[in-house]
């Protein structure tokens, strides 16, 4: 994961989450940004496998009812400063923070 | 490395005519909270278990090697540090419920505990290390997401007080120096590794300094009592460590290798004059040294050796070198048998003398064994096979590098495996009869791990598993670096041990769908020739499957390790199933028990599935090795 994405570079985002792939061995979001131009910017995001929300109590149809709704994503960016990270904590609207780490950080 | 060392849907309705097409996954009836709930308690037993195979005490050895004591409750140490004036002890201690692990402060003599921090879930404390006045220790530790280095008062009063705030992860934390104005650490991941120092004095933020950095993994640097020097253990590409010395300021020459094969990092005696560490065959090393007016050093000797073939685990040395802490086997120390079971779980034969054995598997014709045999005096893991009827064993591998997933070749003429190799998990093919070289069959994704469980019968097709996915490898291609692997089985549940079935039409499996952490044996259809699975499901078992997947040669019976989540027993287990016209399964039932903990693996149930071979722990007297 260090090959790809840079712990040192921070980023957090609030945003519409509009899609999610939820299979092994990683899950993937996508999050639409309002960018500093006022215009929109869509970040692909990974995460943890869906064994880890799953043991949280976190299943996939609780992202599946979360599209269209704001997250709040904190995430180590990747290394080509693409619109892309790896997710280290989660926020979703109900309020339940989700911490990736210590794996993904 | 800390310290010395470092798991239709036909559940089978109930009987084989009944179960004519796919039903629904058994756990859908539960509710999500009964579902949770049963998720839970299965956790639960499972860390008792997990505790009763594990939690040790901890002992001291003086010099001469000889055990002079032992204190603590038994728990699950990760780590555990001598106090400089060796009457406390830092332990981590794993908490499997909490999953996570705190720092205590053990009295040395009587055992007596404080604890000094309480982490989240999933979040944990490691890389204790003590002020060299004894009153303080710091330590690593993540709180909300944010690894640092903190320290407190090792009475634990007072707060805790963050040192250094890591923007990554894993900072290994080995050592505080004797003037008390730094800290070591080390950095370590598939690019390589870099040694640090942290200042303590002086106003400002902490900015670690960088000592070294090397394409090559790096651990446990440890100052030298003038400050100096570094003692540190480098893993080359082999996975093999070795002790090296160098100077903190880069001008002061070396760096100086020390040992010949280790399996710790170094203890600097407190004046300076010996430096330990443990060679592979987990004998005590110590080296005279000296670092004024530069460093020197002679040939390490062995200072002791445990005579026991189990050797307890060294994890820490005395500031004085007089006291050695180690960790016993929880068990007592133990060596394997290799046994072959009947069907009612009756001993047909023990194959050769006890010895450091694991996943043994039958040959196509069952009359030859493949194990992984663990060298007695160096601890190196390698393949070997054994003539079951004349004992007669031939040597397959002869090198330091991990290997996994042994398997037999459907005729019987090669051996494959894993092995590591610069962080990929390529696979390997080898004849079975010992001779000529190492064969790559298929390297996976760059830095992912892979595991390989199955060779179709006409041996075209690897299955090979990767972070719950369940991969199909054809071996069509020449050139091995060519072959691509086609995902067969990629969903939100983690799916493993791929087993084809012999006629190669449907693949058996194991899945959590029903239940998170609890695994079930599955079958789906199979289309070889484009290594993708069909809509069809089966579950096969409804108990719990830990493994030990295996298909009867004739395809109509499957094998799988049951679990008994009350005892530590391996429960053997078996369903009558048949794949024509399509898939049934019958009702699992329980062939034979046999006490725990023990392992199970792919390959040890014979093609006729009338023999079962375990490598089954028996105790291990001093002197064996």
């Amino acid at each position: 994961m260090t090959a790809v994405f840079d712990f040192n570079d921070r980023v957090t985002l609030t945003g519409t989450l509009t899609k999610i792939d939820w299979r092994n061995p990683h899950t993937y979001m996508t999050v639409e940004v309002k960018g500093a131009d006022g215009g929109m910017e869509t970040w692909m995001i990974e995460g943890p496998p869906p064994s880890f929300f799953r043991i949280r109590d976190l299943g996939k149809a609780d992202f599946e009812g979360t599209i269209g709704k704001t997250v709040k994503v904190e995430l180590s960016r990747a290394r080509d400063k693409s619109r892309s990270g790896l997710i280290r904590m989660l926020t979703l609207p109900t309020g339940k923070v989700v911490s990736a780490c210590p794996q993904n950080c | 490395m800390k310290n010395f060392d470092r798991i239709a849907i036909v559940f089978a309705a109930a009987s084989l005519c009944l179960a004519q097409s796919p039903a629904p996954v058994a756990g859908q009836e539960l509710s999500a909270d009964a579902k949770s709930k049963a998720a839970a308690e299965a956790r639960a037993k499972r860390n008792a278990q997990a505790f009763e195979n594990r939690a040790t005490v901890i002992a001291f050895y003086d010099r001469s090697g000889k055990r002079v004591g032992s204190v603590g409750e038994r728990a699950l140490y990760d780590e555990t540090i001598l106090s400089p004036d060796r009457k406390r002890v830092a332990v981590v201690k794993e908490d499997l419920a909490n999953e996570s692990a705190d720092l205590w402060v053990m009295d040395a003599a009587t055992g007596a505990t404080t604890r000094l921090t309480t982490s989240a879930r999933t979040e944990f404390v490691m890389g204790p290390v003590w002020s060299p006045d004894g009153s303080r220790l710091a330590y690593v530790t993540i709180l909300a997401g944010q690894e640092g280095i903190y320290v407190r008062a090792a009475n634990g009063q007072g707060t805790a007080e963050l040192l250094y705030k890591n923007p990554g992860a894993f900072l290994n934390l080995s050592d505080w120096s004797s003037d008390g104005r730094f800290l070591s650490f080390a950095k370590s991941d598939l690019s390589g590794g870099t040694l640090f120092t942290l200042p303590l004095v002086g106003g400002g933020e902490r900015k670690p300094v960088e000592i070294f950095h090397s394409d090559l993994r790096m651990f446990g640097p440890r100052f030298s009592p003038d400050g100096r020097f570094l003692s540190y253990i480098v893993l080359d590409k082999a996975n093999r460590g070795e002790v090296f010395v160098r100077p903190v300021d880069a001008a002061g020459g070396g760096p100086w290798q020390i040992s010949d094969g280790s399996f710790s990092m170094a203890f600097w005696r407190r004046d300076g004059k010996e430096l330990y560490y443990l060679a592979r065959d987990q004998s005590v090393m110590v080296a005279e040294v000296s670092t004024s007016p530069s460093f020197s050093f002679t040939k390490p000797k062995v200072l002791f050796r445990q005579p026991s073939a189990v050797p307890d685990r060294m994890a820490y040395v005395s500031a004085d070198g007089e006291r050695f802490l180690a960790l016993p086997p929880p068990r007592g120390p133990q060596l394997q048998q290799i046994t072959i079971f009947d069907r009612e779980g009756k001993v047909v034969k023990k194959v050769g003398e006890p010895g450091r054995y694991s996943q043994p598997s039958f040959s196509p014709d069952a009359a030859r064994l493949l194990v992984m045999k663990g060298d007695l005096q160096t601890g190196q893991q390698d393949l070997w096979t054994i003539d079951i009827a004349t004992g007669q064993s031939v040597r397959i591998t002869d090198s330091t590098l991990p290997k996994v997933n042994p398997t037999w070749s459907p005729d019987g003429k090669h051996i494959l495996y894993v092995s590591m190799r610069d962080g990929d998990w390529p696979v390997y093919r080898r004849a079975a009869d010992g001779t000529g070289g190492e064969e790559l069959l298929f390297r996976y994704t760059p830095g992912a791990g892979v595991g390989l469980t199955d060779i179709s019968r006409d041996g075209k097709l690897l299955v090979c598993e990767s972070g719950g996915v369940i991969l199909a490898v054809p071996l069509t291609e020449s050139d091995p670096l060519a072959r691509k692997a086609i995902e067969t089985l990629r969903e939100e549940f983690d799916d493993s041990l791929g087993r084809l079935s012999p006629d190669g039409k449907f693949m058996a499996f194991r899945s959590d769908e029903a239940q998170p952490e609890r695994f079930e044996v599955y079958v789906r259809p199979l289309d070889a020739s484009t290594g993708m699975v069909g809509d069809a499901k089966w579950q096969a078992s409804k108990d719990g499957v830990n493994g030990m997947l295996h298909w009867r040669g004739d395809g109509q019976e499957i094998f799988f390790r049951g679990m008994d989540l009350n005892t530590n027993e391996l429960h053997v287990m078996s369903v009558e199933v048949s794949t024509t016209p399509t898939f049934r399964a019958g009702t699992p039932k329980l062939l034979f028990k046999l006490p725990g903990p023990q392992g199970g693996n792919l390959g040890n149930i014979s093609r006729d599935g009338q023999r079962f071979v375990f490598a089954v722990n028996v105790p291990a007297a001093n002197g064996e090795r």
